[in-house]
């Protein structure tokens, strides 16, 4: 049965921030389980099958994303965004399957892309407000995120260019 | 309601329509006036779409939306009469629904608690015989400023301000195949509007994504990134068939074939059949096909299952399995609304899997939409430089042929869809 105290928490969620705001993206995927999901609902109590979600990402689409990211270049990422993640309020929790933790914070990001203010989309410092739940699991002796659901306080409304990860 | 004092002669010189030539002043992207102009000669001369009928599918179901920066509440009231109200209170003003959706018999005021019925009655005026309330003869409004002019065409409605405003079906023109073709994808021939739609806001002018819905043009450059993605992940990762041909010269291939219009209407319609049924037919879906099949005919499947796109005059648009909306908020500021759809009575598999390949293309989080948002801003960005005067859209211009029917008819990769919206545009305008 895992277990893990407050302080072995933030220092999980600490790395993972620190890989992500270091753009380090080809790390991040391996904290994931083999079939660990990256989610960011808009609405999460309609059913999967019938509504969209900002970001619904299983192995291969989270690999996918990475590769977008690190290996390809595209309008919305030139220039790149610069992110610095703040987080807060960690409890941890027993997950809803045996054996799974449930980390739960709050996470702001500040995001920027460097340019000339007068262009447009540059240079200003946004703030994205997120609740997030992170669901671990012990796998290849180490415990790893069978589940990332971040929760934009705003995700129903217009969130703006969200082409980097969160 | 003329809408702005901007003169016509101004207008006329902002398109530049001659032989070999099509520009369009940067002042019709930037200017101020111009803006409010188009809010009274476009918005409220012509056609608006406000919804569909299946996102207010009850009795007392209502939907907020804009007509131009006009709030409006669309309702579903007794004997499903569709109306489409001003959003604001009669007394001083007040936005009286500030719900995007709900059902409700009738709307209070929040301000000093009017009360309307769905259908617009003004029923109580409150505190009306209080000392100091209204006199006996007062002049009290009998309820909401109802837009003249709603019909439906297939669960779409549009609305006017314009009492003599064009039959909607002349408005739809050769538009209205493209509909229909959408929708006979269905085999009941009807869609329902259930997901939770894209918002999203852009820094430029409301007509870039008009004729950018339309444009093949962009597509190999701004998506050049997703072509990669495909190339390496083909449909391994939900594109489910959305975008057809896994590398660049396939996509090219793709992009620039069949017909590129422009209508007397203003709209963009690209369209293209099918090449070939053979692989529906015998595929995961052949079945969902084959009853098109029967219901239709092969070549009319062709269209249905085909490329159908259209950049209807002037702020909706349809692609792939989506309701698209843009809203002007400001001459820079615009908000985009990507209201995905399912085919009512198609394999749940089917819809399932188109939604998450939108999902995966359009979401704001997504490998396309994200990087045309950046695109109008940069282009709003660019027409800054006012030095220049013109923006070129004469790609093309001496391939047009004009049908009968007034439809301008280009060829694959031209930009024949800006230039019947535009010739629209400056139509609309110089009538204020
Ligand atoms: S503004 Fe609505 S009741 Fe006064
Ligand atoms: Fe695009």
């Amino acid at each position: 049965m895992p277990s893990m105290t407050r302080a072995e928490a933030e220092d999980f969620l600490y790395r993972e921030a620190q890989i992500l705001d270091d753009r380090l993206f080809d790390d991040w995927l391996p904290l994931f389980t083999k079939d660990g999901l990256y989610w960011i609902p808009i609405d999460e109590t309609k059913p999967r099958d019938q509504s969209v979600s900002i970001i619904y990402d299983p192995p291969l689409r989270r690999e996918e994303r990475v590769h977008h990211l690190m290996r390809t270049r595209f309008p919305s990422q030139s220039p790149p965004s610069r992110t610095v993640h703040l987080i807060s309020n960690v409890t941890v929790g027993a997950g809803v399957e045996a054996g799974n933790i449930l980390i739960r914070s709050n996470q702001v990001i500040y995001e920027t892309r460097v340019g000339d203010f007068r262009q447009t989309g540059l240079g200003e410092l946004r703030t994205i407000v997120t609740r997030m739940e992170h669901v671990l699991r012990a796998e290849d002796g180490a415990l790893r995120i069978a589940l990332k659901k971040v929760t934009l306080i705003d995700r129903d409304l217009s969130v703006g260019i969200l082409a980097f990860i969160i | 309601m003329e809408g702005g004092i901007i003169a016509n002669n101004a207008i006329d010189g902002l398109v530049l329509d001659k032989p070999h030539t099509f520009r369009v002043h940067t002042k019709a992207y930037t200017d101020r006036e111009v803006f409010e102009a188009e809010m009274g000669r476009i918005f409220e001369k012509t056609w608006i779409y406000v919804g569909h009928t299946s996102e207010i599918p009850n009795r007392y179901d209502y939907k907020t939306s804009y007509i131009g920066l006009q709030p409006v509440i669309v309702t579903r009231g007794d004997g499903d009469v569709i109306n489409v109200f001003v959003n604001r209170c009669m007394h001083r003003g007040a936005v009286l629904c500030r719900e995007a959706h709900g059902n409700a018999q009738q709307f209070d005021c929040p301000y000093h608690g009017w009360v309307y019925t769905n259908d617009g009655k003004l029923v109580a005026v409150t505190h009306k015989d209080e000392v100091g309330g209204y006199s006996a003869d007062f002049d009290q409004p009998k309820g909401l400023f109802k837009v003249p002019k709603v019909e439906v065409y297939r669960g779409f409605v549009f609305a006017s301000f314009n009492d003599a405003v064009q039959p909607l079906l002349q408005h739809l023109g050769r538009a209205r195949t493209i509909i229909d073709r959408r929708l006979n994808q269905s085999p009941e021939g009807e869609i329902v509007l259930r997901s939770q739609p894209f918002v999203a806001r852009y820094k430029g002018n409301w007509k870039f994504q008009t004729e950018n819905i339309v444009d093949d043009y962009h597509f190999l450059f701004v998506h050049r990134a997703f072509v990669d993605l495909q190339s390496k992940y083909g449909d391994t990762t939900g594109n489910f068939g959305l975008h057809p041909g896994g590398n660049t010269a396939e996509m090219r291939k793709q992009r620039y074939r069949g017909n590129v219009w422009g209508t007397p209407q203003g709209h963009g319609i690209l369209d293209a059949q099918l090449g070939t049924l053979e692989p529906l037919l015998t595929g995961r879906f052949a079945e969902h096909y084959k009853v098109l099949k029967d219901k239709y005919g092969e070549d009319e499947l062709a269209w249905i299952a085909g490329r159908g796109i259209i950049s209807m005059f002037p702020n909706m648009g349809m692609i792939h399995q989506q309701i698209r909306t843009w809203r002007p908020i400001a001459p820079d500021l615009t908000e985009v609304t990507i209201y995905p759809y399912a085919l009512k009575g198609a394999p749940d598999a089917y819809n399932e899997g188109v939604l998450h390949a939108q999902e995966r293309f359009y979401s704001p989080a997504g490998y396309g939409a994200t990087d045309d948002m950046e695109m109008f801003a940069i282009n709003h960005e660019g027409l800054s430089g006012r030095a220049v005067d013109w923006v070129l859209l004469e790609r093309g211009v001496d391939t047009d042929t004009v049908l009968e029917s007034g439809d301008v008819q280009g060829k694959p990769s031209s930009e024949a869809c800006m230039r019947g919206f535009w010739r629209r545009w400056r139509q609309l305008m110089s009538e204020a």
